[in-house]
């Protein structure tokens, strides 16, 4: 034990020798020269050979320089940043400067910069790069078909359209629950539909049509499965084509408020205007069907017919209310 | 109120009493004062021009967006998406771990990264070990966190000489 302390008393004279000045290093010695020296049998020799403790075998190595230094100005940069990594100082031989300056000084360096490891780089993704990420796809990619060049083609071949999400997130978990949900848009002009099977769907749909673009859209979330989903739509579809073709009896009930559009034929309109002409008839042709026809057939009662039709479907506008005003005018002969 | 008051009094004079009955031991008092509501949050105080700060430290918790960036970001903050508090306990976590892995070599916080599924711990070391012990740690943690979280972790690690101080405080 007693062995042991005076080792280590000399370990400490040692080192200080090493800090400090050659001047101090006389006194130094003599004072650790006091106690009995004791080499430990391990040790590589003399104990004040390298100045550092006797127990560190190898020196301490210095850095190298950054690899920066040795790269050509025409390598392969691709080899430097093949893939997503955060910025290496010493990989990237640009003098780049980063942060808010100090009080009459620069941005601070790029070595130990953590605002330049903080933010995305897009290093590895040089023009040459990219190029070298196509080449490497094209094999696995077909043309797109040369006869489907316009949208209207588009449509024609492929009238159904299907529209789903997928969703990637940060976590551990694939499982999205919104990645169910699937969206079915069709034109009601390319289904095969009448008059009355047009009429049906519509009641049958309500809000899932638009009328601007004429689109009926089908959305379905109530299966867990995607492909549950898809299938649901697929059949709501069918069942609806299928359904608005169908006549029931009870159909034949329709009155005038269930009419989507309005028609002039046997309406109050009709009535009151072909009363007026009559009763202004100088003519007493007398009140019975034939002078009806007569009138229905004149032009300026057809025009009638077809401005008051437009008001009603098409609502109040500037030129509705003109058209309107011009065929009263001719029809009453104002 | 007249009787209340009869009873503090008497209450008061009473405790004087116990007060001076035991001097010995002295008296205690109590003290209020006002409340000052300084912010503490990341903030290095101000010494005598002697302590060393980085950026990091330098610039306080109201400039992240205006000079400094963040530490670490992943799409569960963005509107709609889910598993922030998930990804926040993880980062905790896996600061601690750093800390306590690479205790005393990290020169400045450690930054988090996450590609898809991977985490990209990003850290600065000091040079105070051997480099054969730094790839020890360094794969150490790696597959640690990797069994933790089930996920692949890479870390990406540089080295200093020494920290890299931005001013002196």
């Amino acid at each position: 034990m007693a062995s042991l302390g005076s080792k280590v008393f000399l370990c400490v004279g040692r080192t200080n020798v090493s800090r400090f000045g050659l001047k101090e290093s006389a006194n130094r010695l003599a004072y650790s020269t006091l106690a009995p020296v004791n080499s430990h049998p391990g040790n590589k020799g003399f104990p004040d050979k390298n100045g550092r403790g006797p127990f560190r075998r190898k020196p301490r190595r210095d850095p190298g320089e950054p690899r920066t230094e040795k790269m050509a100005v025409d390598q392969d940069w691709l080899a430097v940043y093949p893939s997503a990594t955060p910025f290496r100082p010493n990989s990237i031989p640009l003098p780049v400067r980063m942060g808010y300056p100090v009080r009459g000084g620069i941005p601070p360096e790029k070595k130990g910069n953590l605002e330049l490891i903080k933010i995305p780089n897009f290093l590895h993704l040089t023009p040459a790069a990219i190029k070298k990420h196509c080449e490497a796809l094209k094999p696995f990619c077909t043309e797109w078909p040369s006869a489907l060049d316009t949208d209207a083609k588009c449509d024609m071949d492929f009238p159904v359209k299907v529209e789903s999400t997928d969703y990637m997130s940060a976590g551990q978990s694939l499982r999205n629950p919104s990645a169910r949900i699937v969206h079915l848009k069709v034109k009601l002009s390319s289904l095969n539909l009448d008059d009355h099977a047009r009429k049906k769907m519509l009641k049958l749909v309500g809000e899932r049509y638009c009328k601007d673009t004429d689109i009926l859209t089908i959305t379905t979330d109530s299966c867990p499965l995607r492909q549950q989903n898809y299938d649901y739509a697929m059949y709501l579809l069918t069942v609806l084509f299928h359904e608005s073709w169908k006549f029931e009896p009870w159909e034949a009930e329709k009155s005038v408020a269930d009419r989507e559009e309005y028609i002039w034929e046997d309406s109050p309109s009709q009535k009151n205007i072909l009363d007026v002409l009559l009763r202004m008839k100088v003519a007493g042709e007398g009140d019975d069907q034939e002078a009806r026809d007569q009138l229905l057939e004149r032009r300026e009662v057809q025009e009638y017919k077809d401005s008051v039709v437009r008001l009603k479907n098409e609502g109040e506008s500037e030129s509705t209310m003109l058209q309107y005003k011009e065929a009263v005018k001719k029809v009453l002969s104002l | 109120m007249a009787a209340s008051l009869s009873c503090s009094a008497r209450l008061l004079g009473f405790l004087a009493r116990s007060g001076s009955q035991g001097s010995s031991s002295g008296s205690r008092g109590l003290h209020v004062t006002v409340a000052c509501c300084k912010n503490r949050a990341a903030r290095v105080r101000v010494g005598k021009g002697e302590k060393p700060l980085t950026y990091e430290q330098a610039y306080h918790p109201h400039h992240i967006g205006h000079c400094k960036g963040w530490l670490s970001q992943h799409p569960g903050n963005l509107q709609g998406e889910e598993g922030a508090a998930e990804r926040t306990v993880e980062d905790v976590f896996i600061r601690r771990f750093m800390f306590g892995t690479f205790h005393g070599c990290l020169a400045n916080e450690v930054v988090i990264k996450r590609r898809g599924n991977t985490l990209i711990v990003c850290a600065i070391l000091l040079q105070r070990l051997l480099p054969q012990k730094f790839y020890f740690l360094i794969g150490y943690s790696e597959s640690l966190l990797s069994h933790f979280y089930k996920c692949p972790v890479k870390l990406e690690v540089q080295t200093l000489q020494d920290k890299a101080v931005y001013k002196y405080i």
